[in-house]
């Protein structure tokens, strides 16, 4: 397994302040951190999200390995709650593909239903992101179970990925999840339909929300699915210049990725864009 | 005591025994025979249950143990059974100590042993009890009712035909009639059936009088029908003082699974289900299982599903003996091999450890909520995911994205059922322009479809039926919508169009998915 170590990241144009520090003390500073380690468990330090203008936000590059990932369904843009999460399950089948990718072995999908309309993920779909016969899909009746699922999982080396499912977060659990994934260096991934509380422990959380689609000129055809991308929390990672990094993203189903729309030439309003000239560090 | 017509007598008791009394006879020829007689209301099914606790105790000599067939009668609501050899209600447990006196003393001596423990065991929590051994069933069930002396009780091997030589012939466990019909003509002792000539023994009375001679004498199998299956695998630890504390019962499992385990190796099985089972020194017996999904023989793994198990076991006032059983093995393949993965690089063999994940996630949740997806070739979307147990051969590299690629564009979330929604659609071919679900109204602005799914006429349906062979086939129009927020769902419209009684084009939507 290639081993990606902190040398092989040239240091991004937002990252010219740290470019000047040594490595040992980079490295010290991140384990006084109780961060990550560059290498751990022989895999990588962090995966890249395929989409370079957000991956120059993250630390190392992309979403590290060892740590606890959230992803949560957001409303849309006209401020509704919407009354699904199939766009924070693309983009969840999303990472869990790159990080299954990345490290080999079982997928761990705990969920618990919701009950009267319970929809269980759809494996034909996710095969787009990664193979659904590596999934280990386990179902919990409570959270207090779910969540022991997953530290289960995050402590079995054979796991590549360990996703949760379910509606509400509590920072206890993500903070054992959290130090779990820490130690095994296995990522963590808590998809949620609902917000979380801002106090709760995550490396990064994501929020996500589905964007109207691009028709076919002339056509009113449902067109590659897009996402309103918002990275609430980004411990660790590089400030940016907004104080909520947002981004409008398109899945191509046909070459099986996933890159930034530009909004100038999508030729959308800048609505989604705060102006801030002020660099403000996010978690 | 129970009613035939008239009260009549369940059992009795050595005193009105001797005073002539016998069970099924009425109470007023009892109270005639003897007019201060005492006598409580039977009940059969307390009696039955407290056999069945006495049989679970003494699982602790051998697997087998059987509820003799002829005593236990007590529980039926008939009375007829009761009437077998006249001693109905005298319930008696059927032990086959084969292979099982070597724990207690060897050869003979062993076999002694392990009859006083049994009887002073009992009389310890207060039961009247004999309890004799013998080679065949026949011959101890005999011995234990009718022997005169004590030292009879145990009948050295080979010895049956002579123990049984002056013992009467109700020992023989025969009919009502047949045993009447033997005294009247003055066969009263087994011994005297021995000189007999066999063909008109079995000519005046059927085969039973001989078949239950041979089976007392050992000409004849009798097999003991035991309560549970007896595992292959066993192995127990007695204590000399009762122990009680988890910690101490922790580390006894432990060396009990260490021997289970070298037996495993030597006969190269592995296990699929262990039960453990505390014999409490108030005489009851508390057992939990464990199960794994495949076989194994990994002491440290087995341990480790077995703790969190051993928390559910109650010790209450100390346990005195365990036994560790495996009800369930299977030749071991020798590899505990990985989920399959596609192009990742291999993980060592050996630190993978999915499938022991994948146990102790099945012994909290449940097996059918640790499961493994398997693609399956159908039209139905709904029909395409199959869960499967951890235990099945995974899909191939690939099958999933073959599946996936034969269909149209799906959501990532498929509604177990899908949800009538109400609709607004100017056309009747048309995509609706409003659907509203649960409250809410979404105006759809653009759409995909229809795209057609019949159903699969050559499959019974969920309820058994087939579709009528010359009606038209359900089939349900797909359409992927998406409304004015962004949100994408998969609607489809069951069957056709069809003409209201006003006239107006009917159609039942439903919503059945969310697309990513």
């Amino acid at each position: 397994m290639p081993v990606i170590s902190p040398h092989a990241f040239a240091p991004s144009a937002a990252n010219d302040l740290a470019a000047g520090v040594p490595l040992g003390l980079r490295e010290k500073v991140r384990r006084l951190e109780r961060a990550h380690s560059a290498q751990r468990g022989g895999r990588a330090a962090s995966v890249a999200l395929g989409m370079p203008a957000i991956d120059a936000l993250l630390p190392e590059g992309g979403l590290l390995t060892g740590a606890l990932h959230e992803i949560e369904a957001g409303p849309a843009p006209s401020g509704r709650v919407a009354s699904h999460d199939g766009a924070a399950l693309g983009f969840a089948g999303h990472i869990v593909g790159r990080f299954a990718r990345q490290a080999g072995g079982t997928i761990l999908w705990c969920r618990r239903p919701t009950g009267t309309f319970d929809a269980p993920p759809y494996a034909p779909t996710l095969s787009a992101w990664f193979d659904p016969a590596r999934v280990l899909m386990v179902t919990a009746q409570r959270d207090a179970d779910l969540f022991w699922a997953m530290e289960e999982g995050l402590r079995c080396p054979g796991i590549a990925v360990v996703l949760g499912e379910t509606r509400a977060a509590d920072p206890t659990a993500g903070r054992r999840l959290s130090l779990a994934a820490e130690k095994s260096g296995i990522p963590a991934l808590l998809l949620r339909t609902q917000p979380a509380p801002p106090q709760s422990v995550c490396a990064t959380r994501w929020r996500i929300a589905s964007a109207p689609s691009h028709s076919t000129p002339g056509l009113s055809d449902v067109g590659a699915a897009r996402w309103r991308l918002e990275l609430r929390r980004n411990r660790f990672g590089t400030p940016s210049a907004a104080e909520i990094p947002s981004w409008l993203v398109e899945w191509n189903d046909e070459t099986h990725c996933l890159s930034v729309v530009s909004q100038t030439l999508d030729g959308s309003s800048s609505a989604y864009w705060p102006e801030s000239d002020t660099a403000r560090l996010v978690g | 005591m129970w009613h035939d017509g008239c009260p009549r007598l369940a059992a009795v008791n050595g005193h009105a025994r001797a005073a002539g009394l016998r069970p099924h006879m009425r109470l007023a020829d009892a109270r005639a025979l003897l007019p201060d007689l005492v006598t409580t209301a039977g009940e059969p099914q307390a009696d039955r249950r407290l056999i069945e606790t006495l049989a679970n105790w003494c699982d602790r000599y051998t697997p087998w143990v059987a509820i003799d067939p002829l005593g236990s009668a007590i529980a039926e609501e008939g009375t007829e059974a009761c009437s077998a050899g006249g001693f109905g209600g005298d319930a008696g447990l059927l032990l086959d100590v084969t292979g099982c006196t070597h724990l207690f003393g060897t050869g003979e001596a062993g076999e002694r042993a392990l009859l006083t423990d049994l009887t002073q065991r009992l009389s310890r929590h207060d039961f009247s009890c004999r309890a004799a051994m013998a080679d065949t069933a026949g011959a101890a069930w005999a011995l234990a009712r009718f022997a005169e002396r004590q030292t009879d009780l145990f009948c050295p091997r080979h010895g049956q035909r002579a123990a049984l030589a002056t013992l009467p012939v109700e020992g023989l466990r025969l009919d009502a009639p047949i045993l009447e019909t033997f005294l009247k003509l003055g066969l009263r002792r087994i011994g005297d059936l021995y000189p007999m000539p066999r063909a008109p023994l079995a000519r005046r009375f059927g085969d039973q009088p001989l078949a239950r001679l041979d089976q007392a004498l050992g000409t004849l199998a009798e097999p003991i029908e035991p309560r549970r299956p007896p595992p292959a695998f066993r192995t127990r630890l007695a204590f000399a003082e009762p122990i009680g504390r988890p910690e101490d019962i922790a580390a006894a499992t432990s060396r009990l699974l260490a021997a289970l385990c070298r037996q495993f190796e030597q006969a190269g099985v592995g296990a699929r289900k262990l039960e453990i089972a505390l014999y409490r020194v108030d005489g009851s017996v508390d057992r939990t299982s464990i199960g794994t999904s495949r076989p194994n023989r990994d002491n440290p793994k087995l341990m480790k599903l077995f703790e969190e198990k051993l928390g559910e076991l109650d010790a209450g006032f100390g346990v005195e003996l365990m036994i560790l059983g495996a009800p369930e093995v299977e030749a071991w393949d020798g590899t505990q091999d990985a989920l399959p993965d596609q192009n990742a690089p291999a993980v060592p063999a050996g630190i993978d450890g999915t499938i022991d994940l994948a146990d102790r996630l099945a012994l909290r949740l449940g097996t059918a909520n640790v499961v493994r997806l398997l693609p399956r070739d159908s039209h139905l979307p709904e029909r395409v995911q199959v869960a499967v147990s951890v235990g099945t051969k995974p899909a191939a590299t690939g099958a999933w994205a073959r599946v996936a690629g034969l269909k149209g564009a799906r959501p990532t979330r498929l509604l177990q059922r899908p949800e009538p929604v109400d609709v607004m659609a100017p056309v009747p071919d048309d995509p609706p322009r409003h659907f509203s679900w649960r409250q809410h109204k979404h105006r759809i602005v653009r759409a995909e479809g229809p795209e057609r799914i019949a159903d699969e006429w050559w499959r019974p349906r969920p309820d058994g039926s087939r579709p009528p062979a010359g009606g038209v086939p359900l089939v349900r129009d797909y359409y992927r919508v998406e409304d004015d927020d962004g949100g994408r769902f998969w609607l489809f419209r069951d069957g056709a169009y069809k003409v209201a009684a006003n006239g107006q084009p009917t159609a039942r939507w439903f919503l059945h998915g969310f697309c990513a």
